[in-house]
């Protein structure tokens, strides 16, 4: 008699949850289907959509790159990545005091400051982000845009900016990457002839 | 019969306020502009990248400071009085106001800038 009434719970259980499962899949279809979820980007995600699909972005991140070996970064890194910063980065992300460009401010998810990345990611994370992108986010993949060395200059960069003034940001991103290597070269001397 | 109708409809509009947003918010005493207008208007100039906004979804960001309960603030942007004239100013042209504040102008218009202060104005 006992066996008896566990197996009618125990079935009652199974068939509850398919049934939640099938419900809830069948929902899931129907609004997926009909297109009621709002693509557009003037539109705000519900935020457990948002919330979900960027917790998901750092933990694929984070171990994506997890074997990712670090160069040693110093300031001659630093001054070509202002130049590459300038060129390739600003133009979505800003800089401390400089907005970035229109189609950006618009962008859902919008780009985002960098100015405090550096709080947030290891350096072999931004790499590989910057290297690989960000699917369905507008981040593009720079791979085979940017060489190896100015990807990790421009992480050496954005691995400064907590630190930045508006005007050193102003100052080093106005700069040539000539001027850049000069820079680099003297300071380079200077911490030899001090060594 | 018509009283389950009209709650019915009742029911429907409020699902429809929940989901895509009520319009209609007033703005405090003495502001002008449409919060819910600014509301959305902040999200295209990308104000949510840089400040935590209550009722904005968006990422933990401390690169701004958190505007939950502007509102009730004394002062912005360090010494200006805490008014919609001087909001709106400042979220057009900080840089007028700060030369060294890391907030850009993102070229935000007079008419924008006047519904984002209006929403910004009801957070207390």
């Amino acid at each position: 008699m006992p066996q008896a009434q566990t197996r009618l719970i125990v079935k009652t259980a199974v068939l509850t949850l398919l049934a939640a499962g099938g419900l809830s899949a069948a929902a899931g279809l129907i609004v997926w289907r009909a297109g009621w979820y709002n693509i557009g980007a003037t539109a705000s995600h519900l935020g457990i959509v948002y919330k979900g699909l960027e917790q998901a972005m750092r933990y694929s991140v984070r171990h994506h790159a997890r074997n990712v070996p670090v160069p040693a970064l110093g300031e001659a890194e630093v001054l070509r990545g202002a130049a590459v910063y300038r060129d390739n980065c600003a133009q979505c992300h800003g800089g401390p005091g400089t907005a970035p460009g229109t189609h950006a401010l618009s962008m859902q998810p919008v780009p985002g400051p960098l100015v405090d990345a550096a709080m947030r990611w290891q350096s072999r994370e931004l790499y590989w982000i910057t290297r690989h992108g960000v699917k369905m986010s507008g981040m593009p993949a720079w791979e085979f845009h940017l060489s190896e060395a100015d990807t990790w200059a421009a992480v050496a960069f954005i691995n400064r900016m907590p630190a930045m003034t508006v005007r050193d940001y102003k100052t080093l991103t106005a700069m040539t990457p000539a001027q850049g290597q000069a820079q680099a070269q003297d300071q380079a001397q200077a911490e030899g002839d001090a060594r | 019969m018509k009283a389950p109708r009209t709650l019915g409809a009742a029911l429907v509009a409020a699902a429809a306020c929940l989901l895509a947003g009520c319009g209609g918010t007033k703005p405090p005493p003495g502001v002008v502009g449409d919060p819910d207008l600014g509301k959305l208007a902040l999200t295209q100039y990308a104000c949510h990248s840089c400040h935590t906004i209550p009722g904005v979804v968006g990422s933990d960001t401390f690169v701004g400071r958190p505007l939950d309960g502007l509102a009730k603030r004394p002062f912005i942007a360090g010494n200006l009085l805490n008014n919609q004239p001087n909001l709106m100013h400042w979220i057009r042209d900080p840089q007028a106001i700060d030369p060294i504040t890391a907030m850009p102008n993102v070229g935000v218009s007079e008419k924008d800038a006047r519904n984002i202060s209006a929403y910004l104005l009801t957070l207390d």
